[in-house]
């Protein structure tokens, strides 16, 4: 798992790149802590996003948790299929429903 | 892509069984007499689970879980321990050293694809 | 290889179904809604995708599914059959057989255009259903608008509801929750699912590596709770799931309690037996008593109240259990309590007790003559035992008269309709007991006084009223045991017998003499004898007199007799006494020549010498003086040809039986004697003049003697010679 960083008019877009899973979870969680400290708009670009399970799951919804409680924007963009399967599966389209999301499956 | 599920025993029929059961379910399976066998094979391939038999000659079931879930790209991997109904005793060794899922032998290959289906989709 | 054998018989097995399918559908076009054919077709898809999830032939369970969906809800009702819908489900059979010649049969894939027309095939299927088996939907955002807009369709609610608060290192152990709950997916339709997060800290304090989300959801599945358990069996360890039923469920539930097998007494493997509740919650029920009674100190509650109190069984469905328990525990406190054996095997039982004591009076006798007085005192031990077995023995056929009390309910009911009165039967003493043999012959004398009792006894609702009663009439059916018989009696709350107009019919029918003084139970009991009354006479005499006689006649073959009791405007009872069983007869034992016979004690009047005079005069004439009445006779010695010649002394045991008197000229007089009956064989079926045989003390046969038969024979001879003389 890569997430590479992109400052874009004041916003910060995360590409995240590989599997979202319980293995890189530990890496995941301080890289997002990381940049939440840093910017006050993320984008998280979920396109490259392999797999996901629910630990990586857990960590998004905590980054977007932990967003709304520093007053902070975090988006979630170009959900890859593995990542809409569990958005989906879970039945949180809502809280990770961004417009980009209905773009992302063909 | 299919998903890879790792079956160690050493019966060879068996493991046949097995493996036509998960394959027609759309699984890619890698074969492996022993448990030292197994932890050859691994060989830093993605594998998304492991059915393992207890007893094995050279290494029996136990100590080769015990063995994957020192490996850092194994640690969270699910195993399902191929049990008898005497062995409680050896289930417990199983779940302790990791191994939280069973099937009781001997199974019906339906069965065998109900366990794997809980734990991971093809 | 066996895979493939058994991969070739579900090949042929679906194209078989499939063709029945197709079969079916172009009937249904010209009939349509047959229950039936639906159902058919229903099941068809069923096993192709219940079996095609056997050989993980997941493109064709997939595609059946919703096939499988959709004929439920044609089942069902809620979606109707047009020629729009046939023809979709005869592409569907088209496909599924494609999907059986290429994904079965070869194992290969559909290509990428067969692929997308049986999509296309199942977006239409969809697009049919309701929102909730829809939930395999493509899009996530769509997905949502369709369960919002789930209501009209379905049941509303009638889902079950599963909460799951997975065990913190669940993600470690290699299991997720996502698996589980597409799993879950597979035996049934995940309608909602909500996740919980409220207890996932802050990003920083997150250890990643566990998990913190809960899982509510409503799930719509025809499996039962076991099955949906089974889904978490990997993940019970530290996982707390709660399984509540489908709201509709409940009332199956209670149902299935109701027709539980009764093998079990336990409330919770009742409750598991009904698949109300599973091992496991069990265990986590009894685990949690445990703990319940360690904190409260020693008592432990009750494993129903700490099922409901934790929401694992709901309250009405425990209270059914609980009825259900006490049911079962009733049920088999009866059975200890008893056990079923044919009727047969006791009077074969009863039989052998009857030998048992002919041997032992037998070896008694012998013991009595060898002197020897230790084999002597063994064998009257012997005797004291066989006779306290003959006793055990008779009282095993010793029933309650209850079942035969409670049949009357039913008669009560539709007569009381019948005769347009509110009768109510009241039963008392229905525990008391008597011989099987009784009870079975006792059913027709009771229905004649029951029936007679709320057709005659017990007066109009309007009368009842104006003579200060309660206009529901009473019937009372009752039974106890009185010094060695048993007395049942027939009660009503009607207006009683009214002495005056028996006394008066009986007069007119010269039944009694006009100067006669009677007490009031001597006219009572009147309406007992053969030829009081007719029926329409008897209707206005307020009550009684159909076939009284009969009835009485009835209860006498019983060795039983009857007696009524009345007080005018109040009611009336008849209690009938009988012997407690058959099987046993209080006798007067007699004797001719060497030969014994016995009279059933209830129908000897008295005994007198036969006078010198008589003797002679016998030898003409059947019949002696008897204080002015003519006695008609019978000698045994000529009915049963004994050989041996007279005595010096003859006697006469005058007996009555069905209002006749008459006599039997014996040799001697021997006495009361109680004993068991041995029916007679069938070589002496035909003997006239006898009912049975029993055994002496000596262990020498007596005959019973027949005394219905051998009175009407010596009133019958007697006849015959009188006109003979006139």
């Amino acid at each position: 798992m890569h997430i590479d960083a992109q400052q874009e008019n004041g916003i910060c877009r995360l590409q995240m790149e590989g599997e979202l899973t319980i293995y890189h979870s530990l890496e995941i969680r301080d890289g997002l802590m990381g940049h939440l400290a840093a910017n006050t708009e993320i984008e998280l670009d979920l396109s490259g996003v392999t797999e996901m399970d629910t630990a990586g799951f857990q960590l998004l919804l905590a980054a977007k948790r932990e967003g709304t409680r520093l007053g902070k924007a975090v988006r979630f963009v170009s959900h890859s299929q593995a990542a809409l399967e569990v958005i989906d599966l879970y039945n949180m389209a809502a809280q990770f429903g961004d417009p980009l999301l209905l773009s992302a499956r063909q | 892509m299919a998903k890879t599920i790792m079956v160690v025993d050493d019966s060879a029929s068996l493991r046949q069984v097995v493996s036509i059961a998960l394959k027609g379910a759309g699984f890619d399976i890698i074969e492996a007499c022993d448990g030292k066998d197994g932890l050859s094979k691994i060989n830093g391939q993605k594998i998304h689970l492991i059915i393992s038999d207890v007893n094995m000659p050279n290494m029996d079931g136990i100590t080769f879980v015990q063995e994957v879930k020192k490996l850092a790209n194994y640690k969270f991997t699910p195993i399902i321990m191929l049990t008898t109904e005497s062995q409680e005793a050896k289930k417990q060794a199983g779940q302790a050293a990791g191994a939280k899922a069973w099937v009781v032998k001997p199974f019906q290959p339906a069965q065998m694809l109900a366990a794997v289906s809980k734990l991971i989709m093809p | 290889m066996g895979m493939d054998q058994a991969l070739q018989t579900y090949i042929e097995e679906s194209r078989g179904l499939l063709d029945e399918m197709e079969g079916i559908l172009l009937r249904l076009e010209s009939e349509p809604q047959e229950e039936e054919t639906v159902n058919a077709m229903f099941r068809a898809a069923h096993t192709i995708k219940g079996s095609a999830g056997l050989f993980g032939l997941d493109a064709i369970v997939a595609f059946t599914h919703v096939v499988e969906n959709v004929l439920d809800e044609v089942r069902g009702g809620t979606l109707a059959v047009n020629g729009e819908l046939v023809e979709l489900l005869l592409k569907c059979s088209d496909h599924i057989g494609l999907l059986i010649t290429v994904v079965a049969e070869t194992g290969e894939a559909l290509d990428a255009e067969q692929a997308a027309a049986g999509e296309a095939i199942a977006a239409a299927l969809r697009s049919l259903l309701g929102g909730a088996a829809a939930a395999d939907a493509a899009m996530p955002a769509v997905h949502e608008a369709r369960l919002a807009a789930s209501g009209g369709g379905l049941l509303e609610g009638d889902y079950w509801h599963l909460s799951l608060v997975f065990g913190r290192d669940v993600l470690k152990n290699g299991m997720d929750p996502i698996s589980f709950i597409r799993y879950l997916s597979t035996i049934g339709d995940i309608v909602s699912l909500r996740v919980d997060d409220s207890e996932l800290p802050e990003l920083n304090a997150i250890d990643p590596e566990s998990c913190y989300l809960s899982f509510s959801i409503e799930f719509k599945s025809e499996a039962d709770k076991k099955t949906i358990e089974d889904v978490f069996e990997f993940v019970r360890e530290g996982c707390k799931l709660r399984i509540f039923p489908p709201p509709s469920h409940l009332a199956a539930f209670v149902d299935r309690l109701e027709h539980a097998s009764g093998n079990t007494d336990m409330l919770g493997q009742l409750l598991i037996e009904a698949g109300i509740l599973t091992g496991h919650e069990l265990e986590d029920a009894l685990a949690s008593q445990e703990s319940m009674a360690a904190v409260c100190g020693g008592a432990k509650p009750p494993i129903g109240e700490v099922l409901v109190n934790e929401g694992v069984v709901q309250k009405e469905v425990m209270d059914a259990a609980l009825e259900k328990q006490r049911q079962i525990r009733d049920h088999k406190a009866q059975e200890a309590k008893f056990i079923r054996v044919s009727a047969e095997k006791l009077d074969e039982l009863i039989n052998l007790v009857g030998e048992l004591v002919i041997a032992g009076a037998g070896a008694s006798l012998l013991a009595q003559r060898s002197g020897d007085a230790a084999l002597h005192e063994s064998t009257s031990v012997v005797s004291g035992l066989v006779e306290e077995i003959r006793d055990g023995a008779l009282k095993l056929r010793m029933v309650e008269i209850g079942e035969t009390f409670n049949r009357f309910q039913r008669v009560v009911r539709d007569v009381s309709k019948e005769l347009g009165k509110d009768i109510g039967l009241e039963i008392g003493g229905a525990e008391t007991e008597l011989d099987k043999t009784v009870v079975e012959k006792i059913g027709d004398p009771l229905m004649h006084l029951v029936r007679n009792a709320m057709d005659h006894g017990i007066e109009p609702a309007a009368a009842r009223v104006a003579a200060g009663k309660p206009a529901k009439g009473s019937l009372r059916l009752n039974a106890y045991h009185d010094s060695g018989s048993i007395v049942i009696e027939v009660a009503d709350d009607g207006g009683g017998l009214k002495k005056e107009r028996i006394l008066k019919k009986a007069i007119e029918r010269g039944i009694v003499n006009p100067g006669q003084s009677l007490s009031d139970n001597e006219i009572y009991n009147l309406v007992f004898e053969a030829g009081f009354s007719t029926a329409d006479q008897v209707t206005n005499l307020s009550g009684r007199g159909v076939g009284m006689d009969v009835v009485k006649r009835n209860i006498q073959a019983l060795r039983g007799s009857v007696d009524i009791e009345s007080a005018e405007g109040r009611g009336t009872t008849v209690r009938i006494r009988l012997p407690l069983t058959l099987a046993i007869i209080d006798g007067f034992l007699v004797g001719v020549g060497k030969s014994a016979f016995v009279v059933p004690l209830d129908m000897v009047l008295e005994c007198i010498e036969l006078s010198e005079a008589d003797r002679k005069a016998a030898d003409t004439r059947n019949y002696v003086n008897l204080r002015g009445e003519v006695l008609p006779f019978v000698r045994l010695r000529d009915q049963f040809e004994v050989k041996a010649a007279a005595g010096k002394r003859e006697n006469i045991v005058v007996v009555q039986y069905g209002g006749q008197k008459a006599g039997f000229v014996v040799d001697e007089l021997m006495g009361e004697f109680q004993t068991v009956i041995k029916p007679l064989g069938n070589v002496f079926r035909n003997l006239r003049g006898i009912s049975g045989s029993t055994i002496l003390g000596t262990g020498e046969v007596a005959l019973i003697l027949d005394v219905p038969t051998l009175v009407q024979l010596a009133v019958a001879r007697d006849e015959q010679l009188a006109m003979h003389g006139a």
